[in-house]
């Protein structure tokens, strides 16, 4: 009994509050405090949580990821690596717009956020694809959905986050008593596991894109593929496909942590754009310290009420009581599997992508360790399934960052990214279904 | 600029000149420990500690100016079905229990940190008296209740909208390509 009126005052005060219009910080941390003092605890842990939950060292990877993205972004880092995509368009059918996944495939492997991964491929895809005969709505329409591979891929910023909640989390013992111990989650491991996830879902859109377009007649150009401009692409965005590669190449090969790899390609990223594209300046460099400062604060400042709130579930058992009850539903995998990405398909429409996984971590996770699944392949679908959020109304970022560009009406767009949406849904059941997509490479990697 | 004005402005963007400073230092700091494991093969113990503590000063004064600019994300899609006055009213209510909630967390950090915390508790390699490194927490949510009042106090009493970042650029991108478009058509 104790325990319902426990999640009656939890949860009933955070939706209240959201409801009210508070920031979802706020709606945390007000809903966490009440539990507190109905509990009788004594609030002061939240001043030990408030400094313990935000001074960790791998948390350190969240801004000099953002920083690293704003800088590349000014630094012409960016706009060179999707030109080579589009240079590859050549003459398919579809091909231009298959280029522009592509390029979404590039940039994510540099960026760690999906709205950022839009805007920077849309304002040059955009208009190309419109340029070869391609539907406005269509073009933005491709490039919304694809700009979700921005998290899948890593780097990735929700990775991190995932990493940092799950990393608070101790396995249920008897979860190990029934299954065997479970891999300890870090978020090297998870960069590693969204690699093949991403090109599942990369090949599902690219699918989609080639029947749609055939049926559409969007074909490629007569002159075939054209190698000169390839080269020239290549030549020219040479410094840029080295960046990805020092990233993800320091941390698949275990030199780097991720946030020493964040922090080197900072420092690589300072120096093309200062010495080789000299496109650099001053000013931007100030501002992306200072858009990094806003959004890590904000982001940041969420952590820590999220943490408080998590533990008010652990420590009263409120993930063990799901478990257990969707377990009374069925013991097979696929069904609750099923379950699972049908919750967090809607709450990725409704809630704001990080913010998602800092509340849902505590909740979810000791669920899925109880049923026997792998952290890291919960973790990959998670951000899967959030990613597709960023496409589907009504707070689809992507959706708006490509209405914004496109200058086409927002339900033009949102209509024609629905059927993308749906076989990323497709790739979805896929890689949770299929374990082995997410937990082959990075047991490969450990050798 | 006049003297006042130039000291304004600093305290209008305190925050924010402070985590810029903060920011830079640890990534700075952070590369020199990677330059100099790597190279000289000689890890400096203090160097990690230091830029954790730098990390967390900059996320919670990072935290205030995201208030300041009211960047923190609110689930807002319901609003634009009920009038704009109960959306405003809601909103400032809303606000007002944030106030209270930092209020009170003010009150909780300033006595866990002067009355209840272990006096000779020190940092692990620096040795810094931890109750040093805790004042950021009364100090970053009193500033960050100050900024929730100027927002509401623009909002509200000046009919000033602060909107967040994230729309204004949105707002930026929609407006260059009008711009475009109108161009485009003089041509």
């Amino acid at each position: 009994m104790a325990e319902s009126t426990i999640v009656l005052v939890l949860f009933g005060t955070f939706f209240l509050l959201l409801v009210l219009g508070a920031p979802i910080t706020v709606s945390l941390g007000v809903s966490a405090l009440l539990s507190f003092i109905y509990l009788e605890e004594n609030p002061i842990k939240l001043v030990q949580i408030a400094f313990t939950s935000v001074g960790s060292f791998p948390l350190m990877a969240l801004p000099a990821f953002i920083l690293a993205g704003a800088l590349m972004e000014a630094a012409g880092i960016s706009r060179r690596l999707v030109n080579l995509a589009e240079s590859f368009a050549g003459p398919f059918t579809g091909g231009m717009s298959a280029a522009t996944v592509l390029a979404c495939m590039f940039f994510g492997a540099i960026s760690g956020s999906g709205p950022a991964t839009t805007a920077a491929v849309g304002m040059l895809m955009i208009p190309a694809m419109v340029k070869r005969g391609y539907d406005r709505g269509y073009a933005a329409a491709v490039t919304a959905s694809s700009g979700g591979l921005g998290i899948i891929i890593p780097p990735s910023i929700p990775m991190v986050i995932f990493g940092i909640s799950a990393i608070g989390l101790t396995v249920p013992p008897e979860a190990i008593e029934k299954y065997g111990s479970f891999q300890t989650v870090s978020i090297s491991t998870l960069f590693i596991a969204g690699f093949m996830p991403a090109l599942v879902i990369s090949i599902s859109l690219l699918i989609m894109n080639y029947l749609r377009c055939k049926k559409a007649g969007y074909k490629g150009t007569s002159d075939g593929w054209s190698l000169g401009h390839i080269g020239g692409a290549f030549k020219k965005g040479f410094w840029s496909v080295l960046a990805p590669l020092v990233i993800l190449g320091g941390i698949y090969t275990g030199f780097f942590t991720p946030t020493e790899s964040a922090i080197v390609a900072i420092f690589y990223t300072l120096m093309v754009g200062w010495f080789i594209h000299k496109e650099l300046k001053w000013k931007d460099l100030v501002h992306s310290l200072e858009t990094t400062t806003w959004l890590s604060g904000r982001v940041l400042l969420i952590l820590f009420t999220a943490t408080v709130f998590g533990r008010v579930l652990v420590e009263n058992e409120i993930p063990d009581s799901i478990a257990t009850s969707m377990l009374s539903l069925t013991d097979n995998v696929y069904l609750i599997w099923t379950m699972i990405i049908g919750f967090l398909l809607f709450v990725g429409m409704f809630m704001e992508t990080l913010a998602a996984i800092m509340i849902l971590t505590p909740v979810l996770l000791p669920v899925t360790y109880s049923l026997g699944i792998d952290p890291i392949h919960f973790g990959v679908v998670l951000i899967c399934c959030l990613s597709i959020g960023f496409a589907t109304p009504p707070l689809g970022e992507n959706l708006f960052v490509a209405s914004g560009i496109s200058d086409t009406p927002l339900e033009d767009i949102t209509a024609k990214a629905l059927p993308f949406a749906a076989i990323s849904v497709v790739g979805v059941f896929i890689i949770a279904f299929v374990p082995e997509i997410s937990l082959w490479l990075p047991r490969l990697l450990a050798g | 600029m006049t003297k006042t004005g130039l000291v304004l402005k600093v305290i209008d963007n305190l925050e924010s000149y402070i985590c810029r400073a903060l920011l830079a230092l640890f990534v700075l700091l952070l590369f020199a420990q990677i330059v100099s494991r790597e190279l000289f093969q000689q890890s400096l113990s203090w160097s990690e500690e230091l830029a954790v503590y730098m990390f967390v000063w900059f996320v919670f004064f990072g935290a205030s100016y995201a208030a300041k600019l009211s960047a923190h994300n609110r689930v807002t899609f319901h609003f634009k079905w009920l009038p704009e006055k109960v959306a405003v009213t809601m909103e400032a209510l809303a606000d007002l229990i944030w106030i209270a909630f930092n209020c009170y967390f003010v009150y909780l950090s300033y006595d866990f940190i002067f009355n209840k915390m272990n006096l000779f508790w020190k940092s692990q390699t620096l040795g810094v008296p931890m109750k040093y490194i805790y004042l950021i927490l009364p100090i970053a949510f009193s500033l960050m209740t100050i900024r929730i009042i100027q927002v509401n106090y623009f909002k509200l009493v000046k009919g000033i909208d602060i909107r967040d970042p994230e729309s204004l650029e949105l707002d930026e991108l929609i407006g260059d390509d009008h711009l475009a478009d109108t161009q485009n058509n003089k041509k």
